[in-house]
């Protein structure tokens, strides 16, 4: 039985040990916002965050979680729309949208370390697929949601 | 504040966008078997709620490509109807098959959704809204003219009364449907929606993990299927040994799925239709998908691998070479091309090679299906939901009137959810276990390898000059893998050459056929367009100049045969003008690059532009695209800069939608370009996933500026492939002119360039 926290409540989970953490939201915890794309941390379409930490779950295997605190894309707008979020909607981001899930909780986690990264930044941190191609955009939406959480974080820039 | 995701709909809408979408329904199963209500259908393109609200019926697919939006745009704009009150749901195949194709082009491919579909759903919407009026006029027994539609309700201004939808939904229903040649559509002066860059519909969903693609779908006591083809295309399944699997944790069975059709991958009145056909397969059901995968990979399977199981990439390039070194059917001739070249003041020739290329669709094929009481019900994304219907009828052996079929959201698809093998593979399963609903999903290594395939094509120039730098002669020998006959894409070259001939060739090779986002136009215009930049330089010219000089419509001629206009054109003034709005959107092309900031260190630019038509007549989208690169001093290294898109797609309905999908196909091509490749060895694809097969990332995409020209008609073009052909074409010119290696070959990164870091 695997114990952790998922966006805020904690689950216990009947599952082989050796079952990655992305199939487990997918399919034990019905949370199907983390996607499937590759299985070998290719296209990171799996990300979540684990600790806050952007991690690919499709590498994660369930017993390596025991007591971990883990947030998905479900949980990071539950309540209020996270800038980057709010960005993604009204800059029409997602096209397709599969892989945007893991794009938005690797653009979350990197404005939580960075409140101003530069495109080079940027590049480095957003190492998912996009087959659609909205990565000239998602490059745009990443800089105007920094703006956005330094105004309503208080911080004047 | 706690901010549902309507309120923060509104929101946004008072913060600036003036118009917002309701929330999308990915299911209209879902979403109907909740509701105690069941709305009213008007005609068979929307639906009225009881509260007024309206659900517009989509007959296309939603790939990403935002036709679900724009369609809604489109019908809502004659019915007057309110965004904030509409969403929208995929149609049903069955109900089309049953109404005789009544959704009109139900087909998602070729770049036509919202070409066929825009006239068709203003009439549909037209034919509503005098419906609508027609039911407030006989409820208030009073004349339908002077009746309007405001906020979801009839009026009447004259005595202030009004009814909502809901209230007369049923006796619109009933009205006989207007005639469509006499309805009248709303005047373009008028428009609200139509050419806005309405917001997409699907953004919110999309961006918060609550959009259900077909991989997502849940039903109560589901099980999941992981599955295997052979390795080689064409092996026959012998036999496994489920007994080897049996400790596995969570195996429910193992199903043995026989090869056969696959579906038609466009509809028939189209072109010709060819079934691609799928090979036997075997399944592993469990509790869950992984346990699934990690049991089929363990299982023992004995195959027949058939008559391919030699073959490698190295034997289908000899073959190829072999065909080139004969005649090929004459696709197009004019002139006289060998005293032409007799005449030349100087020759070259050269060969271009185009490899094998998978759609790499992020989501993996999946299918759910559902077999109970001699009825089959699937779910999945499909381009073409009336062949899945169709093909989940024929796998489960039932009439179609006995299955259903529901269309999912897509992960992207670019050509491959063409197929319904994955339709029939699941429905299979689910045959072998009746009553419970089984998720098939294939593994990202099963994608790679048994796709189908965008065909290896390689193609031999022969060009000659005159001492003035006007090409006179031109021979071209496209030979091609196994595919759909498509030799449009090399004879539909617009430059006027006065002796031309154009010869076209296939050799069988193992790997199925697939239509893929640029389709032949993707193999052949880089490759003529490369050509023409050599022959430039033969010349003593730069490529620009060189393309300018040729975009001369002085230069056609006026006493050609008919199959020379045929060719290029439907007229004499066609051929003209189709050469004029190249120049056009070529010159606005460069002069967008020339007005970029810091000309000072400009790199080197390249050059297209192309239309990707079809047929003469048909009606293509103009794409020129300018690429600025810059390579290292040994021109080993490359780094795409910037790249600037002008396109004239006729009437923009969303040109939000237009420049999004525009820059998208510019990454698509680029990246195949770049990287795309499958081989073969031993009869087996050698690439299994993403580390070698790769993908554009973001630190390597360049800078993309869209340019959409204003035109004056008032109907749309398809743009979401045309892209695709031209970047690529003009990433070579790129690298020519920068001094690199010539780029006869691609993926471009297995020249001897690598990308600067």
């Amino acid at each position: 039985m695997a114990k952790f926290v998922v966006n805020g409540k904690s689950v216990e989970v009947k599952a082989d040990p050796d079952m990655p953490l992305l199939w487990v939201l997918r399919e034990k915890l019905g949370l199907t916002g983390t996607k499937f794309g590759c299985g070998i941390a290719q296209c990171l379409a799996c990300t979540v965050h684990i600790e806050g930490q952007p991690v690919p779950s499709c590498q994660i295997p369930v017993k390596d979680v025991q007591g971990v605190e883990i947030t998905t894309i479900e949980g990071v707008g539950e309540k209020t729309l996270h800038s980057v979020q709010k960005v993604w909607v009204e800059g029409n981001i997602p096209q397709c949208g599969y892989c945007q899930s893991g794009i938005i909780m690797a653009a979350i986690a990197l404005l939580e370390k960075n409140a101003e990264p530069s495109d080079a930044e940027i590049d480095s941190a957003i190492g998912n697929i996009c087959r659609c191609g909205t990565y000239p955009y998602v490059r745009k939406a990443i800089h105007a949601a920094a703006k956005l959480k330094r105004a309503t974080s208080g911080v004047i820039s | 504040m706690t901010t549902t995701r309507r309120n923060f709909l509104t929101l946004s809408a008072s913060a600036g966008s003036s118009i917002v979408f309701n929330l999308a329904l990915p299911s209209m199963a879902f979403s109907a078997s909740k509701k105690g209500n069941v709305p009213q259908e008007i005609t068979s393109w929307i639906t009225v709620h009881h509260d007024n609200r309206v659900t517009v019926r989509i007959p296309q697919i939603e790939l990403g490509q935002g036709i679900t939006t724009a369609l809604t745009q489109v019908i809502a704009e004659e019915i007057n109807l309110e965004l904030s009150l509409t969403d929208w749901e995929f149609y049903d195949p069955l109900t089309n098959y049953n109404r005789k194709n009544v959704y009109v082009y139900t087909y998602s491919g070729g770049s036509f959704g919202m070409k066929m579909l825009f006239s068709p759903m203003r009439i549909a919407g037209a034919q509503i809204k005098e419906m609508l009026l027609l039911a407030a006029a006989r409820r208030w027994n009073t004349d339908a003219r002077g009746l309007v539609i405001k906020d979801h309700h009839v009026m009447n201004p004259a005595t202030s009364t009004s009814v909502g939808f809901g209230k007369l939904s049923e006796i619109a229903s009933t009205i006989p449907i207007p005639d469509p040649s006499k309805i009248k559509t709303t005047a373009q002066k008028d428009w609200r929606y139509i050419g806005k860059p309405i917001p997409r519909s699907d953004a919110y969903d999309k961006s918060t993990g609550k959009a259900i693609y077909g991989i997502d779908l849940k039903l109560p006591g589901m099980k999941y299927a992981a599955v295997k083809q052979c390795p080689v295309f064409g092996g026959n399944l012998v036999s496994f040994d489920s007994a080897a699997i049996k400790s596995y944790q969570g195996v429910q069975k193992v199903v043995a799925i026989k090869a056969g059709p696959s579906g038609y991958t466009v509809p028939p009145f189209f072109y010709e239709v060819i079934d691609w056909r799928m090979d036997d397969a075997v399944a592993v059901v469990a509790d869950s998908w992984w346990e699934a995968q990690r049991a089929l990979d363990a299982l023992p399977i004995v195959w027949d691998e058939g008559a391919n199981k030699d073959v490698s990439s190295t034997q289908i390039a000899q073959e190829i070479n072999n065909k080139l070194m004969t005649q090929g059917e004459v696709i197009r001739q004019e002139g006289d091309v060998d005293s032409a070249f007799l005449k030349a003041e100087k020759t070259i020739q050269s060969r271009y090679h185009y490899p094998f290329l998978e759609h790499a669709a992020l989501e993996p094929m999946n299918c759910t299906a559902l077999i109970e009481n001699g009825r089959v019900e699937a779910w999945a994304a499909t381009q073409y939901g009336d062949e899945a219907l169709r093909i989940t009828a024929y796998a489960a052996g039932v009439a179609p009137y006995n299955a259903k079929f529901n269309l999912m959201l897509a992960g992207g698809s670019f050509g491959r959810r063409l197929h319904s093998d994955y339709v029939s593979q699941a429905v299979q399963v689910a045959k072998e276990m009746e009553g419970v609903p089984i998720k098939l999903i294939w593994s990202r290594e099963e994608n790679m390898q048994r796709s189908f395939y965008a065909p290896v094509m390689t193609t031999d120039f022969t060009g000659g000059i005159d001492t003035d730098g006007n090409i006179t002669a031109w021979k071209s020998h496209v030979c091609q893998g196994r595919s759909v006959y498509q030799p449009y894409a090399m004879s539909r070259m617009v430059y006027p050459v006065p002796n031309l001939k154009i010869e076209y060739s296939t050799v069988s090779t193992p790997p199925p056929y697939a239509w893929m986002r640029g389709v032949g136009h993707t193999q052949a215009l880089w490759m003529y367009h490369g050509f023409v930049g050599e022959l430039a330089e033969l010349a003593g010219m730069d490529s620009l100049s060189f393309q300018l000089k040729l975009l001369d419509e002085k230069k056609v001629s006026k006493t050609a045969p008919e199959y020379h206009n045929l060719e290029i054109a439907s007229t004499y003034e066609d051929a003209v003008s189709r050469i004029k709005k190249f120049r056009e959107r070529l010159l606005h092309a460069v002069e967008k690059m020339d007005n970029k900031p810091d000309p000072n260190h400009r790199g080197s630019v390249g050059y297209a532009v192309f239309d990707m038509s079809y047929a003469p007549g048909l009606g293509a989208s103009v794409v020129a695209i300018a690429i600025e690169i810059e390579m290292s001093e040994n021109h080993s290294t490359l780094k795409i800069k910037n790249v600037v898109a002008s396109v004239d797609c006729g009437l923009a309905v969303n040109p939000q939608l237009v420049e999004t999908q525009v820059a998208g196909a510019i990454v698509f091509g680029l990246s195949n370009a770049l990287y795309g490749e499958i081989t073969l060895n031993n009869g087996r694809v050698e690439q299994s996933n993403f580390h070698d097969y790769p993908i554009l990332r973001l630190k390597d995409t360049p800078s993309i500026d869209v340019h959409i020209a204003s035109s004056d008609t008032t109907l749309p073009s398809g743009i979401g492939e045309g892209p695709v052909p031209v970047v690529i074409a003009a990433l070579i010119d790129a690298i020519h002119t920068a001094g690199g290696p010539k780029v006869r070959k691609l993926p471009i990164l297995k020249n001897d360039i690598s990308l600067s870091v």
